[in-house]
C-alpha cells in the first residue's frame, strides 16, 4: 500500500499541475475539440457518397477517428523522459526510492487524469452534438477495448522508455529525434488515419508492427472493424516484447542515460 | 536611510536614480490536493506581494555598490527595473539619464547583466561563437571587439576553454564566459545578480579581481547582488541592504558593523580543558585548549570578559577580531524578523 | 525602415545563418541525422494525405497531382516558416511562458527586429524545402504550370502569405502566454498542430460552416487549399488570388495588436517563472 501510494502521490501532483496558473489552459482544449471538428467535417467531405473500399464505413470512420482523439494521450504515450533527457536530470529519477519507470508511469497518469476528465470525457459526451456515434461496437467490443486500450498503453510506454534510451545511447539530438518518431508514428500507429485505408495493401502489412498495437488495434476493436481475438494476441505478444526491450537496453545503458547531460 | 550623493554631485556623476520605486506582484495560490484543484481555478486565492515598496537609490558613476538582503527581499526585481526588463508601478528609474523602458534599445547597448542562473551563451555552440554573436548584435566595431576580446579572454582566463561547448563547461567556467560576454561590448555600467552563485573559490576570486580592474581602470559602475558577504566586503565600498521591499540600510560597511552590531570574537587558550563561563559572551566552540566566543562590543568591554575569564581559568593565549560579516548580516536579518 | 535597420538586419540574418551552419556541421553524423530526419518527419506528415489520394484516385474533387501540389505547397509553407522563425521564435507561447523574453530584451534592437532574425536557420530549417520542391516541380509539370513569369510572381506571394498567416496565426495565441504562462506555454504547439494537421486537405464540398471557419478564425484554409485553387487556375473568380494576401495583412495586424497588449502586460508584471528549455539550444 505504501509503495502504491508513492506512486498515487506522484500522480496527483503532476494532475494538480496540469491546471496551471489560469483557467486559459482550457483553451488548448478547445484548440483540440476544433481540430477533432474540422477532421471530421473532413472525412465526410472526402468520402460521403463513397465508399471505404474496406470494412469500414464512413460513420465508422468518424467513431474510429472521434475515440482516437478522446484517447489521444493513452495512444501516443510521451512520458517527461525527453524533457528529463534534455534538463540531464535522468539521473535524479535513480535517487528516489521508486522505480524508474513507475516514476514516470506515475506522472503520466497524472496528465491523464486531468485531461480525461477535461477534455476526453466532455468530448465523448459532446459526440451526438458532431453526428457521432460515441459507443463501441457491441458489447464484445465494449469488454475488449479496455483490455486491448491497456496493452496499447504498455507498447506505447514500452516504445517510449526504448527510444528514449536509444536517442542517448546513439547521441542523436533528441528534440530532432523526438519530432521524427512523432511523424513516423502518426502515421503508422494508424492513429491518424486508419491503416485499412493505405493503398498498396500497406495497411496489412503495417498491422504486424508494434506501432499498430498502440493506436490501431484497440481503435479496430472499439468501432468493430477487425477480429478482436487476434489483435489482442498480437498486442500481448508486442507488450512483452517490448518491456523486455525496454527493460534489457536501460539496464545496458544506464550509466549513459544516467550522466547524460552532465 | 540612503546615502544621498553629495551636495555639488552634477547629474551627469549620477549613474543611477531611483526614486520611489513601487512594485507589486500577484501570486497565486494553490492547495497541493487534488479534490480542490477545481476551486483554485474558478476561485483562485491571490497574494499580494509588495516587492519594492518606495525604493530610493542613487548610485555614482564608478562605484561599486552591493546590493543585499534576505531571500524574496526585491533584490532581483530592482535589478530587473534598472536592467529595462520590467516597468515600476509607482516612482522613476533613470540610469545612465535613460529611462530603461522609454529608451530601451538605446539603454542597454550601454550596459551590461549577468544574471548567475541565467546564462547567455549559446548552449549547443563554443563560447566563441557565442561572443560573435554578440559582435554583431550589439554592432560592436571589430577592431574594437578584438582588442576587447583579447583584454576579456586574458583577464578571465577565458582561452582554456573558448573553443569548448558551453554545455560541456563547469559552472565557473559558464559564469567567467557569461561575465566577459556582458563586457565585451564596454559597458559603462554592470548590474552583477548573483554573480558567482555556485562557483568555487579560485574562479571566483578571478571575477572579483576582474571586477576591481575594470572599475579602477574604466571607472565602470557596478551593482551587484550577492549572498556572499565577503565576496560583498571585498568588492564594494558601499552597501544597500533592502528588506521586505524598502532599503533598510545605505552606507558603508563598517557603518553597517557599528549600527546594528559591534560583532566581536574572541578566543581564549586554557590550561584547563572546559572553556570558562563569560557573562555577555556566547561560547561558539572548544578545540585542542583553545575556546571561541562572540560578543558585542557595543555592550560588553573585551576587558571585562578578560577579568572573568582569568578569574575562572588559567589563560595561555588571547586573540581577538571582527565577527565575520555574515554574522553581522545573519544577526541583522534576525532583528528584522522579529 | 530605414538603410541602418535594413543593414542591421542583413547582418543579423548572418550571424544567426552561421551559427546555424556551425551548429550542423559540428559532426558528420549530427549534420545527416538533422537533414534527413526533418525531411522525412515533413513527409511523413504529408504522406496520409497522399496515400488516401492514391488510394481514392484523388480527393474531394482534386485530382492526384493537384492533390501533390496542395501537399507540395503545404510543405513549402511549412519550410518557410521553419527557415525564418526557428528557436521557437514561432513557437512563441514557450518563450513567453518559460520567461525566455528577458533575454530578449537586453538586447540593443527593436523586439520585432529580434524575432524576424533569431529564428533564422538557413541550413537546419531548410531540409523541407528539397522534398517540397520536388513535389511542386512533378505537380508543376505534370499540371502543366509555371510557364509565365506572371505565375511564379503569384505563387510567391501566395507562400509568403501563407507563411506569415500561419506565424500570425501561432503568435495570436501564443500572446495568451504574457498572462498565462504556465498554462499556455504550449498553446503555440496546439495552434499550429490543428494548422498542420489539417492544411493538406482540400476543403471543397466542405459546408458553409466549415469553410467559412477554415477561412476565417481558424485560417487552415489560407494555409495552403485556398491559395492553391487559385494557382491552379480552379478558383471561382480572378479575385481569389487577393484573399490570401489580405488574409496575412488582417492576420499580422491582429497578431501585432495581441502581442503589443501581451507585451505591456509583462512589462508590468515580469515572468515568474524561468525555465531554460530550449532557449539557444
Amino acid at each position: 500500500m505504501k509503495t502504491l501510494h508513492k506512486y498515487w502521490k506522484t500522480a496527483a501532483l503532476t494532475a494538480a499541475g496540469q491546471a496551471g496558473d489560469h483557467p486559459l489552459f482550457l483553451l488548448d482544449y478547445l484548440l483540440r475539440l476544433l481540430r477533432v471538428g474540422v477532421l471530421l467535417g473532413l472525412w465526410r467531405v472526402l468520402l460521403e457518397g463513397r465508399q471505404t473500399g474496406v470494412e469500414l464505413t464512413l460513420a465508422q470512420l468518424l467513431t474510429y477517428t472521434l475515440v482516437a482523439e478522446i484517447f489521444r494521450d493513452q495512444l501516443a504515450c510521451r512520458t517527461q523522459l525527453q524533457q528529463a533527457l534534455w534538463e540531464g536530470s535522468v539521473g535524479n529519477y535513480f535517487l528516489r526510492p521508486m522505480s524508474v519507470f513507475g516514476q514516470f508511469a506515475a506522472r503520466l497518469g497524472g496528465e491523464w487524469l486531468f485531461n480525461l476528465a477535461f477534455f476526453s470525457l466532455p468530448l465523448a459526451l459532446a459526440a451526438p452534438l458532431l453526428g457521432v456515434e460515441p459507443l463501441p461496437a457491441g458489447g464484445g467490443a465494449a469488454l475488449l477495448f479496455p483490455l486491448s486500450l491497456g496493452l496499447a498503453v504498455a507498447v506505447g510506454l514500452a516504445l517510449e522508455l526504448f527510444f528514449g534510451a536509444l536517442v542517448v545511447y546513439l547521441e542523436h539530438n533528441i528534440y530532432n529525434a523526438y519530432r521524427l518518431r512523432d511523424a513516423l508514428t502518426a502515421l503508422l500507429s494508424g492513429a491518424l488515419i486508419p491503416l485499412e485505408l493505405l493503398p498498396w495493401d500497406l495497411g496489412p502489412l503495417l498491422a504486424w508492427l508494434p506501432f499498430a498495437a498502440t493506436a490501431s488495434a484497440p481503435l479496430r476493436i472499439y468501432v468493430g472493424s477487425g477480429e478482436p481475438w487476434p489483435l489482442l494476441l498480437l498486442q500481448a505478444f508486442w507488450a512483452a516484447a517490448t518491456w523486455l526491450l525496454a527493460l534489457w537496453f536501460w539496464r545496458l545503458n544506464r550509466e549513459r542515460l544516467v550522466t547524460h547531460g552532465g | 536611510m540612503n546615502a544621498p550623493a553629495p551636495p555639488g554631485t552634477s547629474a551627469s556623476d549620477i549613474a543611477v536614480d531611483a526614486r520611489g520605486l513601487c512594485k507589486c506582484f500577484y501570486q497565486r495560490q494553490r492547495s497541493e490536493k487534488l479534490s480542490e484543484v477545481f476551486a483554485n481555478l474558478l476561485r483562485p486565492r491571490v497574494r499580494l506581494v509588495e516587492a519594492l515598496r518606495q525604493v530610493d537609490l542613487q548610485v555614482r558613476r564608478g562605484e561599486i555598490v552591493a546590493y543585499a538582503g534576505p531571500n524574496g527581499a526585491g533584490k532581483s526585481t530592482t535589478v530587473k527595473l534598472l536592467c529595462g526588463i520590467l516597468a515600476p508601478d509607482a516612482g522613476r528609474v533613470r540610469v545612465l539619464g535613460l529611462d530603461p523602458i522609454a529608451d530601451r534599445v538605446r539603454y542597454v547597448g550601454r550596459i551590461g547583466v549577468v544574471f548567475g542562473q541565467r546564462t547567455e551563451l549559446w548552449w549547443d555552440h563554443p563560447v566563441a561563437a557565442s561572443f560573435e554573436w554578440k559582435r554583431v548584435v550589439w554592432e560592436i566595431p571589430r577592431p574594437r571587439y578584438e582588442r576587447l576580446l583579447g583584454r576579456v579572454r586574458e583577464l578571465l582566463g577565458l582561452d582554456e576553454f573558448f573553443h569548448s561547448l558551453t554545455r560541456e563547461l563547469s559552472l565557473g567556467q559558464r559564469m567567467r564566459a557569461d561575465l566577459g560576454l556582458a563586457l565585451v561590448h564596454e559597458p559603462e555600467i554592470l548590474f552583477l545578480d548573483e554573480p558567482t552563485i555556485g562557483v568555487d573559490v579560485l574562479a571566483k576570486r578571478h571575477i572579483l579581481e576582474f571586477i576591481m580592474q575594470l572599475n579602477r581602470e574604466r571607472r565602470v559602475t557596478v551593482m551587484l547582488t550577492s549572498h556572499d558577504m565577503d565576496e560583498l566586503e571585498q568588492l564594494a565600498g558601499r552597501i544597500a541592504l533592502i528588506d521586505r521591499g524598502r532599503i533598510a540600510f545605505d552606507g558603508d560597511f563598517d557603518q553597517l558593523r557599528r549600527r546594528f552590531a559591534d560583532r566581536r570574537r574572541l578566543r581564549l587558550q586554557t590550561r584547563a580543558g572546559e572553556a570558562p563561563v563569560l557573562q555577555g559572551a556566547q561560547l561558539l566552540g572548544s578545540e585542542g585548549g583553545w575556546h571561541e566566543y562572540t560578543f558585542d562590543a557595543a555592550r560588553t568591554q573585551i576587558a571585562g570578559l578578560l577579568a572573568q575569564a582569568s578569574a575562572r581559568s588559567e589563560i595561555l593565549d588571547v586573540e581577538t577580531h571582527r565577527a565575520p560579516l555574515d554574522e553581522v548580516i545573519a544577526d541583522i536579518y534576525q532583528q528584522w524578523r522579529q | 525602415m530605414g538603410v541602418r535597420t535594413c543593414k542591421k538586419l542583413l547582418r543579423l540574418w548572418g550571424v544567426y545563418a552561421y551559427l546555424d551552419f556551425m551548429f550542423m556541421t559540428r559532426d558528420l553524423r549530427f549534420f545527416l541525422h538533422c537533414f534527413f530526419s526533418d525531411a522525412v518527419l515533413n513527409l511523413a506528415a504529408v504522406s496520409g494525405t497522399f496515400l488516401l489520394a492514391e488510394r481514392f484516385a484523388g480527393l474531394g474533387g482534386w485530382s492526384q497531382p493537384q492533390v501533390v501540389f496542395l501537399l507540395g505547397y503545404g510543405m513549402l509553407v511549412g519550410g518557410l516558416i521553419n527557415t525564418f522563425f526557428g528557436f521557437n521564435v514561432l513557437y512563441i507561447s514557450r518563450r513567453l511562458g518559460r520567461g525566455q523574453l528577458d533575454h530578449t530584451l537586453i538586447q540593443p534592437q527593436p523586439l520585432w527586429l529580434s524575432l524576424l532574425t533569431e529564428g533564422f536557420t538557413p541550413i537546419s530549417g531548410s531540409a523541407i524545402l528539397l522534398p517540397a520542391s520536388g513535389l511542386l516541380l512533378w505537380a508543376g509539370a505534370t499540371l502543366g504550370l509555371g510557364s509565365a513569369a506572371r505565375w511564379w510572381a503569384l505563387f510567391v506571394l501566395q507562400a509568403l502569405s501563407s507563411a506569415a498567416i500561419a506565424l500570425s496565426f501561432s503568435f495570436l495565441w501564443g500572446s495568451l502566454a504574457f498572462w498565462a504562462p504556465r498554462a499556455a506555454e504550449e498553446i503555440s504547439s496546439s495552434a499550429l498542430r490543428l494548422v498542420y494537421q489539417l492544411k493538406p486537405f482540400p476543403l471543397d464540398g466542405s459546408g458553409p460552416l466549415l469553410m467559412g471557419g477554415l477561412l476565417s478564425l481558424l485560417p487552415v484554409g489560407f494555409v495552403a487549399w485556398y491559395p492553391c485553387r487559385f494557382l491552379l487556375g480552379i478558383a471561382l473568380s480572378p479575385w481569389d488570388g487577393a484573399a490570401t494576401p489580405l488574409a496575412a495583412f488582417f492576420f499580422a495586424l491582429l497578431a501585432s495588436w495581441a502581442f503589443t497588449r501581451g507585451k505591456k502586460h509583462y512589462e508590468r508584471t515580469g515572468s515568474s517563472r524561468y525555465l531554460s528549455f530550449g532557449h539557444r539550444s
